[in-house]
């Protein structure tokens, strides 16, 4: 039982490491970045090519895995999302040419590593970090489950302490409630989006690569499914609410756990649809977002 | 011709189907609603017809139709359940709805074949039926796109709340389109799986909304000649860009992502824009004299009709 609990809350973390930055973006910048997934994979996957010439150290592989989404992410933002979001003419359509870019540009780094490693998972051998597990008692706990969790709720504390307390979080949030209003009170939105987005590519490649280790080895596909499984935690707990993130990273891993436990797993894919088709209907602002005001 | 037309006999009908899957995003997107619900109609069809046909050996007609039928009674309570979402939204909640069916697919037992699908869906569908379906649905929705009905789906698209205040009925449109989306994609699931005789929650996933939405785009959202346009050349791409050997998807997800982001109204966008703008400089060179601006400004229908926010509005730079 504490074992399934403490697997969860591993489980959970991943969900929100990844999650945490998606939900930023498209809270407060209206960005919903579907290469996402792409840059989580590809941040891991290029720790994996540098980790086969040079053996690396654990600090060091994470640094690598945050550079390289970071980068990736910055470069998505500059090179689609930018020259999307000065054309479109208005905010719906800007959206959905965001979500189509993202699905496109998504495909590109999965086949470079596709290609690289012809579809056969990767992982970290080469590394200096060697992953062990002690046992309590009553619970088995690895190092890198140690480390997964206090990143975790260590990062998701430090960034929504950053978006409460700091000055630049409030003129984020502002542009998340009026983006026009908010640049005519001197909020320099392109480079705070441009922060927001290497952040989200840098949790996304910290992800990777924990993940990674967690398992021992990762398919280039795991992306695509990351990818619904924290739209389903971002949905459950409310877009852009960071408490809400954590909330549903940790409740979806919950109940994926629970039910792969209980029976033989076949339904634990639907648990993530289930949950964002039932969350939309009930309650479209999740558990923990703010209710949308319309003047209109 | 005839060695040619039977060597590339399944790229052909992969052609009609995409277009048809294609077509059940694409009537929803015209008028304003972003749903995927299309694909999964799509799964409810395939299965639906192999199951009859392997269990009932019904003819493909009442197969295919049988599916047409719970597709789009599932669309209209789909709609009934989604009634106040939109956007981004309305598209998680469909794309979720979609990819559950393709997990109660591999939980279905017996009824579905579980993970391994169904096999031997043997049927007498032709090439031909798909062609004349195909062209049936095309003539139906090009009517659709005319007059007042294609109007009146556009102003649901450009500005609900105006439309409401002009007196049409926004949610009857919304419906509607519902229905028609689900049975058009159980039509092409349908026929599918009885050309491949086998049917597998595979066929089912993530990657054909991405495919779908893909075709849609890079064709053209605003008209059934866009997703023509993408279906033909997504379907073929594969064995044109047999040439690049293994980076074929990176050529893919660049064309894709260039399409997005400066191609926003796809080719047939571009190809409209372009025509339009070769017609008025037609006009103007043999009018000639002083007063020829003044009456080409006036006497340009797409013009007005792009001030009231028709088609074209957006393909103009």
């Amino acid at each position: 039982m504490a074992q399934d609990v403490l697997n969860a809350l591993t489980l959970g973390s991943l969900y929100l490491l990844f999650a945490l930055g998606m939900s930023l973006a498209w809270g407060t910048i209206g960005i919903l970045n579907f290469a996402h997934g792409s840059i989580f994979v590809f941040a891991a996957f290029t720790a994996h090519l540098l980790v086969q010439e040079v053996p690396l150290p654990l600090p060091a592989m994470l640094a690598v895995g945050v550079l390289v989404g970071a980068v990736l992410s910055l470069l998505v933002q500059v090179l689609a999302f930018e020259p999307i979001q000065r054309r479109a003419t208005d905010h719906r359509k800007a959206e959905m040419q965001i979500l189509v870019g993202g699905i496109g540009i998504a495909i590109i780094p999965l086949a470079v590593a596709q290609y690289l490693t012809r579809s056969v998972p990767f992982g970290y051998s080469g590394s200096t970090f060697r992953v062990t597990t002690w046992d309590w008692g009553f619970v088995r706990v690895g190092n890198v489950q140690l480390v997964t969790l206090v990143a975790a709720f260590g990062l998701a504390a430090v960034i929504g302490w950053w978006l409460r307390a700091a000055r630049p979080g409030l003129a984020l949030r502002a542009i998340g409630v009026d983006a026009e209003v908010a640049s005519m009170m001197g909020v320099d939105r392109r480079r705070l989006a441009l922060l927001t987005m290497a952040v989200a590519g840098g949790l996304a490649g910290l992800a990777g690569v924990l993940l990674t280790y967690y398992l021992g080895s990762i398919a280039p596909e795991t992306g695509d499914a990351f990818l619904l499984k924290a739209f389903a935690a971002i949905i459950l707990g409310g877009v852009g609410s960071i408490a809400g993130v954590v909330l549903g990273a940790m409740v979806l891993a919950g109940i994926e756990t629970l039910v792969l436990v209980t029976t033989s797993g076949t339904w634990a894919p639907a648990i993530a649809f289930g949950v964002i088709f039932l969350m939309l209907l009930v309650r479209p602002n999740g558990l923990l977002g703010r209710q949308e005001v319309r003047r209109t | 011709m005839n060695a040619w037309y039977f060597s590339h006999l399944v790229l052909i009908q992969s052609t009609f189907i995409s277009f048809l899957l294609a077509l059940s995003i694409q009537v929803p997107l015209r008028a304003g609603v972003f749903s995927f619900a299309g694909v999964g109609s799509y799964a409810i069809g395939a299965y639906t017809a192999a199951i009859l046909t392997i269990r009932a050996q019904l003819a493909p007609v009442l197969a295919i139709g049988a599916g047409m039928l719970i597709a789009a009674a599932a669309g209209y309570l789909l709609a009934l359940l989604v009634a106040r979402l939109s956007g981004l939204y309305l598209g998680m909640a469909t794309i979720s709805f979609a990819l559950f069916l393709g997990v109660l697919a591999t939980n279905g037992g017996e009824l579905t074949g579980g993970a391994t699908g169904l096999y031997g869906a043997i049927s007498t569908l032709t090439t031909t039926h798909v062609v004349v379906v195909t062209v049936v649905v095309v003539l139906l929705l090009a009517g659709s796109e005319r007059g007042a009905y294609g109007r009146r789906v556009d102003a649901v698209r450009e500005d609900p709340h105006l439309a409401v205040s002009l007196g049409i009925d926004v949610t009857r449109v919304r419906r509607r389109v519902f229905v028609v989306s689900g049975a058009l994609g159980a039509a092409a699931g349908g026929m599918n799986s009885l050309l491949r005789t086998t049917v597998s929650p595979e066929t089912v996933g993530f990657h054909l909304v991405v495919t779908a939405l893909t075709m849609i785009i890079v064709g053209g959202a605003l008209s059934w000649a866009g997703a023509a346009i993408g279906a033909v050349i997504f379907t073929w791409l594969p064995s044109v860009l047999q040439v690049v050997g293994d980076w074929q998807l990176v050529v893919y997800g660049v064309i894709v992502a260039a399409a997005a982001v400066w191609v926003p109204n796809g080719l047939l966008g571009l190809a409209q824009d372009g025509w339009h703008r070769l017609r008025t400089r037609r006009r103007r060179i043999p009018a000639g004299g002083a007063a020829a601006p003044v009456t080409t400004v006036a006497a340009d229908p797409e013009q007005e009709l792009a001030a009231l926010g028709g088609p074209a509005a957006e393909a103009r730079p």
